[in-house]
């Protein structure tokens, strides 16, 4: 309880206070404008956390991508383009309503299921993390080390498209973190004699560069820089949803519990729980004939289950230092960059800054209604923000953001190659964000390999032999062996297709 | 995707044989085991393994010609603008130390915002006003030492 106060006491002091709103309207800002990402604000956010107090720094990213993820919502419903891919399972249900002129309560259920879904996340981390914390305790290098390779055997599971070319995105981060000095012997690797590398690629240029400039790379090929919409009347969104809760409340704890359960694997985001509540969602409803044309169902699952993920990101990253997805990741940068170390030993040594961190969930979450409404009300000023002007000045900030870690145009250097890797990995098909836990997850990867090895005296049986490092090692070799079983069963399938 | 996965996959095997190679040269710990290679070696035999099969996928995948409808829908003239971005980065890195933040800032935000079709004189006024704010921003309120350069701030 003291903690609870104590977290309570750090969030409420007015610098904090105004780190939310700030970060909050930034975060609706950025969510808003099409082909910018949650992942893209995150980035450009980390230098200015860098020169924050723990607290401010992690509910920053905390209030700024629950209302992100929410204002891809916007354009969704009225220029028919997700403003985040976390929207895009439900995009053409969202637009076909407002085109039956109902575009006032489409974003009134944006808003408000939003809420609920990043309030049930946020009840959820609360009650898990500080249990599965305890477990966590009695890990030692084993278990870490199968923790680590089942974050990144579960990204690679999960990217889209080729499983293939999403393992060679999650190699090249783990080979970025093996640039610099070595931890057994001191030895410099990959270096060439460059004293720049000798410190490793910095974690934040990298991914600024990733995330950030593949994206102006990206944005400054389009055709359309500027969007043209009517404005919205604000006054009427929320009519009208209490009974739509009411309606659909089961609909609500189903996909709030299954979003939140998506953020708890590692590797899978908020796009992967809209697109699985949808499913889920269609499945159940009685009226699955509209999916796709305007289900108001659909909006609801979809959208409660997106924001009660990001909550259940953050649990694999507080207790096991493992991101839930590429947001979380970030989060994890923001921890060692702050000297804070995630993982269970945070719950005993930093307990007021866990319950800072949930506190923000529920606050940004409440803050989400007024705010909401703010972003709906002024949605056709946001959206007419020329692309032509915005591109170039996230570029001046992603430049400058990266120069100022380190004070070093090395580190801007850094920035554009990661860029270049990233939009032509990504113009190919290979997803990035498995770059970035890469990154992250290197070390802690090859740490615990090489204590756990030196520990057995190299007896890699050891890995197997106590009782959780055997249940993680077992599914994290279910998890690999699984893309060639699939493979194996629909080549089955087929044959047997043929054959009738 | 066929020949860009030929390409891509060709590509990671290269940096596989790169670092397997390299990793020739590292010391190994007492006793003879792998030390600071190791790692390196696994990622080595993951990245031609992991390489392969974009490759043989590309090789199946080239029999069907599939068309990408995406490339198509952008102006022909906007595909030198991700080139540019790189190019203006570029100029940073060179630049900034010897004319200043501001200076490369805003003539690196003039350039990109002209080639986006900002009209000139607005393209001007938005890029000295922009990296006047980003300066403020992070000089005085960050406390980072941005390159003064020729100004002399």
């Amino acid at each position: 309880m003291d903690f609870l106060i104590q977290g309570l006491g750090m969030l409420m002091a007015p610098k904090v206070l105004l780190v939310i709103c700030a970060s909050s309207l930034y975060g609706l800002f950025v969510g808003s404008i099409p082909g910018l990402s949650a992942t893209l604000a995150a980035s450009l956010l980390i230098p200015f956390t860098f020169f924050m107090d723990p607290v401010p720094a992690l509910v920053s990213i905390v209030s700024m991508s629950a209302m992100a993820i929410f204002a891809g919502d916007i354009p969704a419903a009225l220029v028919r383009i997700p403003g985040t891919p976390s929207s895009a399972a439900y995009t053409h249900d969202s637009f076909a309503l407002s085109q039956q002129g109902k575009a006032e309560m489409v974003l009134g259920v944006d808003v408000v299921f939003s809420a609920i879904g990043g309030l049930m996340g946020a009840v959820v981390l609360m009650t898990s993390a500080p249990l599965l914390a305890e477990v966590a305790m009695k890990f030692s290098s084993f278990e870490y080390f199968w923790l680590a390779a089942l974050g990144l055997s579960a990204t690679v599971m999960v990217s889209r498209g080729s499983q293939a070319k999403g393992a060679l995105a999650m190699l090249l981060g783990l080979f970025l973190s093996t640039i610099g000095v070595d931890i057994t012997l001191g030895y410099p690797r990959f270096t060439f004699g460059n004293v720049d590398l000798l410190n490793g690629i910095s974690f934040i240029p990298a991914m600024i560069g990733v995330f950030g400039i593949s994206e102006v790379m990206r944005n400054v090929m389009e055709k359309q820089m500027q969007y043209s919409i009517p404005p919205v009347k604000a006054g009427s969104i929320f009519k009208g949803t209490g009974k739509l809760f009411f309606r659909y409340k089961w609909n609500v704890l189903r996909s709030g519990l299954l979003g939140t359960f998506i953020g708890i694997l590692p590797g899978a985001g908020a796009d992967i729980a809209a697109w699985l509540a949808y499913a889920v969602s269609k499945r159940a409803s009685k009226e699955p004939e509209l999916y796709g044309k305007g289900s108001i169902e659909a909006i609801i699952d979809s959208g409660t289950a997106n924001n009660s993920c990001l909550a259940g990101d953050w649990v694999p990253a507080l207790v096991f230092g493992i991101p839930g997805d590429s947001i979380t990741a970030i989060v994890i940068g923001v921890l060692f960059m702050k000297g804070l170390r995630p993982g269970p030993m945070i719950f005993e040594q930093q307990p007021q800054i866990i319950y800072a961190v949930y506190l923000a969930f529920i606050v940004a979450n409440i803050l989400m209604i007024p705010f909401g409404y703010l972003a709906v009300k002024t949605s056709s000023q946001m959206l007419r923000v020329p692309k032509n002007i915005l591109i170039p000045a996230i570029l001046m900030f992603a430049v400058t953001g990266a120069f100022a870690i380190n004070n070093s145009v090395f580190d801007v250097g850094v920035l554009g190659v990661m860029g270049i890797v990233g939009y032509f990995m990504e113009k190919n098909g290979y997803p990035v964000a498995p770059i970035v836990l890469g990154l992250v997850l290197g070390p802690i990867l090859e740490q615990n390999f090489m204590t756990s090895m030196i520990k057995s005296d190299w007896n890699l049986m050891l890995f197997f032999v106590r009782p959780i490092s055997a249940l993680l090692g077992g599914i994290t070799v279910i998890v690999w062996l699984f893309p060639i079983y699939a493979t194996f069963l629909e080549r089955t399938r087929k044959n047997s297709r043929a054959r009738h | 995707m066929g020949r860009k996965d030929y390409v891509g996959g060709g590509i990671f095997i290269a940096l596989g044989i790169f670092i397997a190679a390299t990793s020739f040269s590292f010391p190994e710990l007492d006793g003879g085991h792998p030390g600071p290679s190791l790692f390196p070696r696994v990622l080595a035999a993951l990245f031609i393994l992991f390489g392969g099969i974009v490759v043989l996928h590309g090789r199946r995948s080239a029999a069907v010609k599939t068309e990408d409808s995406s490339e198509d829908e952008r102006p022909p003239a906007n595909r030198f603008n991700p080139i540019l971005v790189i190019i203006l980065i570029a100029g940073f890195i060179a630049l900034a130390d010897t004319a200043g933040f501001f200076i490369t800032g805003s003539v690196a935000l003039t350039i990109l915002m002209i080639r986006l079709r900002v009209p000139a004189l607005k393209s001007v006024t938005i890029s000295i006003l922009l990296v006047a704010f980003i300066y403020t921003v992070f000089s005085k309120g960050l406390r980072v030492p941005l390159p003064i350069g020729y100004l002399g701030w």
